[in-house]
């Protein structure tokens, strides 16, 4: 299978399935996300904003709306995933990637029934890898992220995985406290809840986690920093023994 | 495609050594397994013993030159994160067909739950790494450096 990759916002972007005009229509989504809210091009919307340039209020309808979006999850997740930098500044990193590869996937859409869009480690797929093979996606272990620890199987309504950890480079991991997980991994029917809840239950405790979990809308695999593993039941088969993956491959 | 087998000190290094069995040629994936566990003394069933987890082979048969090797072979324990583990590994016409956890620790309530984990987990990682069935990788966000040395770069270049 065919496979796409080009750096942006600072990671790689990886495309399986996507021709040539819809890897160029992706790239185009992610450039135009970058472009304006990339805090590390003095050019952009939201580091005119941080600047003091330009008022919030200005801004382009597409950029306040991606503030009320972030906004609204902040309220969601109790201020654990929040669009506010300790220092006030606006940072909506923690939306942005996600809704790139939300877009990135409606492109793809129009090009193909099968692909696979991961935006460093952030992933969506539709459709399946192969006719009889759903696509999978290892999960990182947060002590090696040379190793994988388990594999999600992405059937049904669940399109979308993404991981969030200590180690992780983006700035809008905010502890508030002392930390309970060292990684959280999300399994969502859509790329920005998984992505955004993986980043609050890294920053989150045990009752969080609970509570987030508790409308069953999402499977999470959870490492915490004492070793412990949590899992809800949905995401227990992502690290339980499957004997489908037992059989040989042909050389 | 060369197939290598290391039954001693497997033990918590099991993806690792079996992604790189799996991909062959593939350097990227065949990342050194450095332990960083107290792994120690040779394979219980077996003459040969490995704690560096990068080369060696064990049992004999099983060497680096692909040859078919069979049977059980237990890897001596090893301090994990996730305790103390013994892991056994079966092995038939020189792949992994079967990867079982010995000896977990069960030092107090806490570490049960942990252990009842990790054996499901590294039986996982081992089985499932072995049959490349991963089209990606999912993990803390890696930069555009770090995406060179990442599992999912490896993933890409193979183009599995």
């Amino acid at each position: 299978m065919t496979v796409t990759t080009f750096t942006t916002m600072g990671t790689v972007v990886t495309l399986r399935g996507a021709g040539p005009a819809a890897a160029a229509e992706v790239r185009a989504v992610f450039a135009g996300y970058d472009h304006r809210y990339s805090l590390h091009d003095p050019a952009s919307v939201l580091s005119r904003i941080a600047a003091g340039t330009l008022r919030l209020s200005d801004a382009p309808a597409a950029v306040r709306e991606v503030y009320a979006l972030a906004l609204a999850w902040r309220d969601r997740t109790g201020g654990a995933f929040t669009p506010h930098r300790p220092d006030g500044v606006v940072d909506l990193s923690g939306v942005v990637k996600a809704l790139a590869v939300r877009d990135a996937g409606a492109a793809l859409d129009a090009h193909a029934e099968d692909w696979m869009i991961s935006a460093g480690g952030d992933v969506l797929v539709r459709g399946r890898y192969r006719p009889d093979t759903s696509w999978a996606v290892g999960v990182v272990d947060p002590a090696r992220r040379d190793t994988v620890v388990g594999v999600v199987r992405l059937d049904g309504t669940r399109r979308s995985v993404c991981t969030s950890g200590t180690a992780e480079r983006g700035e809008h991991v905010w502890r508030r406290s002392v930390p309970t997980f060292v990684q959280a991994t999300v399994v969502a029917d859509d790329v920005v809840t998984a992505d955004v809840l993986a980043t609050a239950v890294v920053a989150d405790d045990e009752d969080d986690l609970r509570r987030l979990t508790a409308p069953g809308d999402v499977d999470v695999l959870a490492f915490g920093v004492d070793g412990t593993v949590w899992a809800t039941p949905g995401a227990a088969r992502v690290v339980a023994p499957d004997a489908g993956a037992v059989a040989p491959r042909a050389r | 495609m060369r197939a290598r087998v290391v039954a001693g000190g497997i033990v918590s290094s099991a993806a690792v050594l079996v992604i790189g069995w799996q991909l062959g040629g593939q350097p990227a994936l065949t990342a050194p397994a450095q332990q960083g566990t107290t792994a120690s003394g040779g394979p219980s069933s077996t003459g040969g013993s490995s704690t560096d987890g990068g080369s060696s082979a064990s049992g004999g048969a099983a060497a680096s030159g692909g040859a078919s090797a069979s049977g059980s072979f237990t890897g001596a324990a090893a301090e994990t994160q996730y305790g103390e583990v013994q892991v056994r590994v079966t092995i038939a016409d020189g792949r992994i067909t079967d990867v079982t956890a010995l000896h977990l620790t069960d030092r107090d309530g806490r570490s049960v739950a942990i252990s009842q984990q990790a054996a499901p987990i590294l039986r996982q990682e081992a089985l499932q790494a072995q049959s490349a069935q991963i089209q990606a990788v999912s993990g803390a966000t890696f930069t555009s450096e770090g995406y060179t040395t990442s599992l999912q770069s490896a993933i890409d270049q193979a183009g599995l």
